[in-house]
């Protein structure tokens, strides 16, 4: 393998976009926010083999426990690995322990895995979950594996074109129908703008009532049919 | 002499740095395709087998054997595909003992995707997984670095392309088991006819709540026929301008010549010495 | 045989035919012979107590501690054979620090104690070991605060996480008890070693359940209770050994820490003099208090 990264005069300079070859990719955008009810999760659907659109409506927001998932960027391979992985993890932690992990344990197992892997992983991991105790909670684990408790986080190629979109809309303590607006809008100009995003709008709202998703269609205008 | 023999490593050294590639492995450049159905899953595939611009195969079996109700079409490396299957059916036949359960989709699926993660794409199995277990029909793509997507209707290989315009233009919810199992053959043929890298027959297989049925060469789209003229040159066609015998013991001065002592056995222009 | 008895006793991988593992009552039998050890939990913290017996007059005074800090916020005090303590709280620390590790969070009470409990219990399965000659206390505030994960950047959202449910607390102080056969009960006041019963007596009549002792009060009953314990072995000399863990919003903030000294001082005086009161002219002395 090619090395990914070099040092500069000018500093260091990481290639983001490195994949093995023929590696399936998920050219993403992911996002997730904390509103007042607890949190959001959204992505495209669009997974990516080069050109070709491997997968037209790829779930990218996957369940670790109960009330806390991700959205996964950059390799599929990867990420659906890190997630397996977390997944039995919680599984492990809810039964030997017999409470629920919060949203933090989630994001430390998560960071644990994405940091002493980061030479042989691609992945960007957004983490969002809902627990009595905490409420809703956002972290953000980029490529290296740091960990970032956010307001709203976003991610994946698609995230560069919605910086100022999220800026100038993003409110706290929004209410249920403000927040999917906000995820919902942010990610419609992600698709546009990114040509490695595309396809169907998924959602995923946790609150003190548990998980429901939210599917919005490119030929309904992203308006339907909405909840599941 | 007993023990290994390194020598070669040597020689391959030393082409390699004359810029001699390696041998190419043989690779099915492929359109394998799976369809879900009301009752259960098809999946199809091509029957040609590629090394480099050559057919190595033209009727290879693509169709792998998991377990009864569980099966995989595989694409890329010949012998990854071919092993990888075999060694998942193993281990999912002991697991299914083990547990005294019918083996389930999403476990072969599992089993598949970690094995091929492991190896960090280095085994270049593109698989097509499909099975009816007792949770249902399913049908998922397994590609070589261990991704994996859940849908209703696949395509793998270098003919995929052709064959999801296939599936994208035709497929609809809730087809007939006839329906599924003739949308897979078009979208198979769509490969064969239109890309370099499949070619020769249609196989399927049909996986129900009740039996899987095999239908190898399901579709023959391109049979070998009699040649419409003869183009073979009739004896005497050449003129024989001069004839000359030469005799063993004349021919003896120059190269060794072995008697054979048999007309069955071919002969052999160089031996080896090998440990008895 | 009868040179060694049934036999059922040199083992600890057998049982005697009515089903008992002897090495493990053996192991009883040293705890019992230990100094006495208490631990009270209290409405806002909780308490350990030890009754460090002076073996040697060239030991200095105040060191060589036994109870033992496990992590920031949990603390354990044993009872028995002193090395087989220690190992103890060796691995009681790595399964903290371990724990820490893969959460980036300290480890629950509850949970260490489980898993301390798990460890003195595979020591009574096999011939090749000996069961801990020791009865542990773990003591541990829970911290009642949401905490960071160890090494997060940021802090979430400016005005806090939505869709919190109020009306539940979370935290708070844990007490649990492990003996050497691995059996381990959460307990509001616990005690081993040699005063234990006079000790679970006293504790008894403290009410914890009802919660509403306070941790100073806590700490200078555990003080008493000590010396109250120790008055049938009043020939041999001791040293009191207190620590505590409080609330965030305490004296410890949250920490496992020696008492302070002029506490401690002051709680040993109240000890001794309620121990001279139950010598001499009872209500005098209880007028004074």
């Amino acid at each position: 393998m090619q090395a990914t990264g070099m040092l500069g005069e000018d500093g260091i300079h990481v290639d983001m976009n490195h994949l093995k070859k023929g590696e399936v990719n998920l050219g993403t955008s992911i996002m997730a926010i904390n509103f007042k009810d607890g949190v959001i999760l959204g992505a495209d659907s669009r997974t990516t083999t080069g050109a070709y659109i491997a997968n037209r409506v790829t779930d990218k927001l996957t369940q670790v426990h109960d009330t806390i998932w991700c959205c996964r960027s950059g390799s599929a391979a990867d990420t659906q690995a890190v997630a397996d992985i977390v997944q039995y993890h919680l599984g492990m932690y809810g039964i030997t322990n017999n409470e629920p992990p919060s949203t933090q344990t989630a994001a430390a197992i998560f960071q644990e895995l994405c940091y002493s892997n980061k030479d042989q992983l691609s992945a960007g991991m957004i983490i969002a979950g809902y627990d009595h105790r905490h409420g809703g909670q956002v972290y953000s684990i980029p490529l290296g594996g740091s960990l970032h408790k956010q307001a709203y986080a976003i991610g994946g190629s698609g995230s560069t074109y919605i910086y100022g979109y999220c800026d100038s809309y993003w409110q706290e303590n929004m209410s249920e129908a403000e927040g999917i607006q906000f995820v919902k809008g942010a990610l419609q100009e992600a698709i546009k703008w990114d040509g490695s995003s595309g396809g169907v709008i998924r959602m995923v709202v946790l609150t003190a009532s548990g998980a429901q998703r939210h599917l919005y269609l490119p030929d309904q205008a992203y308006k339907g049919p909405g909840k599941q | 002499m007993p023990g290994f023999d390194f020598s070669n490593h040597n020689r391959n050294a030393a082409l390699h740095a004359q810029g001699v590639p390696l041998p190419k492995a043989t690779s099915t450049g492929t359109t394998i395709v799976g369809c879900l159905f009301d009752g259960g899953v098809v999946i199809a595939a091509d029957t040609r087998a590629t090394s480099g611009p050559i057919v190595a195969d033209k009727n290879c079996e693509k169709l792998h054997y998991i377990a009864p109700q569980i099966w995989c079409a595989g694409a890329g490396t010949a012998a990854d595909t071919e092993f990888t299957t075999a060694i998942i059916s193993s281990n999912l036949e002991l697991h299914a003992l083990s547990t005294g359960r019918k083996p389930r989709v999403v476990t072969c699926m599992t089993m598949l995707k970690q094995h091929l993660f492991r190896h960090q794409g280095h085994i270049g199995a593109y698989l097509v997984v499909a099975g009816v277990d007792p949770t249902g029909s399913h049908l998922f793509t397994v590609h070589a670095h261990g991704s994996t997507d859940k849908l209703p209707y696949v395509t793998m290989g270098s003919g995929s392309l052709a064959a999801m315009s296939v599936f994208e233009t035709q497929w609809k919810n809730k087809m007939s088991r006839d329906d599924a199992v003739k949308l897979c053959a078009d979208a198979i043929e769509a490969g064969i006819f239109n890309d370099l890298g499949s070619g020769s027959n249609v196989d399927v297989a049909v996986i129900t709540e009740e039996k899987t049925t095999l239908m190898r060469n399901f579709i023959t789209p391109n049979k070998r026929v009699p040649k419409q003229r003869n183009y073979r040159f009739q004896h005497g066609t050449t003129a024989v301008l001069n004839e000359k015998v030469i005799t063993r013991e004349e021919i003896g001065k120059y190269v060794t010549v072995h008697e054979l002592d048999d007309d069955t056995v071919a002969a052999t222009a160089e031996t080896m010495d090998v440990d008895q | 045989m009868t040179s060694i008895g049934t036999g059922y006793d040199l083992s600890n991988s057998v049982f005697s035919p009515d089903g008992r593992n002897f090495q493990v009552e053996y192991a009883v039998k040293a705890v019992e012979n230990g100094g006495t050890a208490v631990g009270i939990k209290c409405k806002d913290g909780v308490v350990l107590a030890l009754e460090k017996l002076v073996t040697s007059k060239l030991l200095k005074p105040g060191a060589n501690k036994r109870i033992a800090t496990v992590d920031r916020n949990i603390g354990i005090v044993s009872s028995g054979l002193l090395p087989d303590g220690r190992h103890f709280v060796s691995r009681a620390r790595d399964e903290a620090s371990q724990w820490r590790g893969l959460y980036k969070a300290p480890i629950p009470t509850s949970s260490l104690a489980d898993r301390m409990g798990s460890y003195a219990q595979a020591y009574t399965l096999y011939s090749s070991v000996r069961p801990f000659g020791v009865t542990a206390i773990i003591a541990g505030w829970d911290s009642e605060a949401e905490l960071p994960v160890d090494g997060q950047v940021g802090s979430g959202p400016g005005v806090g996480s939505g869709g919190k449910k109020g009306g539940s607390k979370y935290g708070g102080p844990h007490l649990y008890m492990i003996e050497p056969s691995g059996l381990y009960w959460g307990y509001y006041g616990a005690a081993t070693g040699k005063g234990r019963q006079i000790a679970k007596s006293e504790l008894e009549k403290l009410n914890l359940s009802e919660g509403n002792l306070s941790l100073e009060e806590g700490v200078k009953e555990a003080a008493r209770i000590i010396y109250v314990a120790h008055d049938d072995n009043k020939d041999k000399e001791f040293e009191l050994e207190l620590t505590w863990i409080s609330s965030l919003n305490g004296p410890t903030k949250g920490r496992h820490e020696e008492v302070p000294k002029e506490l401690k001082e002051e709680a040993e005086r109240l000890a001794k003099k309620s121990l001279e009161g139950d010598d001499d002219d009872e209500d005098e002395d209880k007028m004074e208090e």
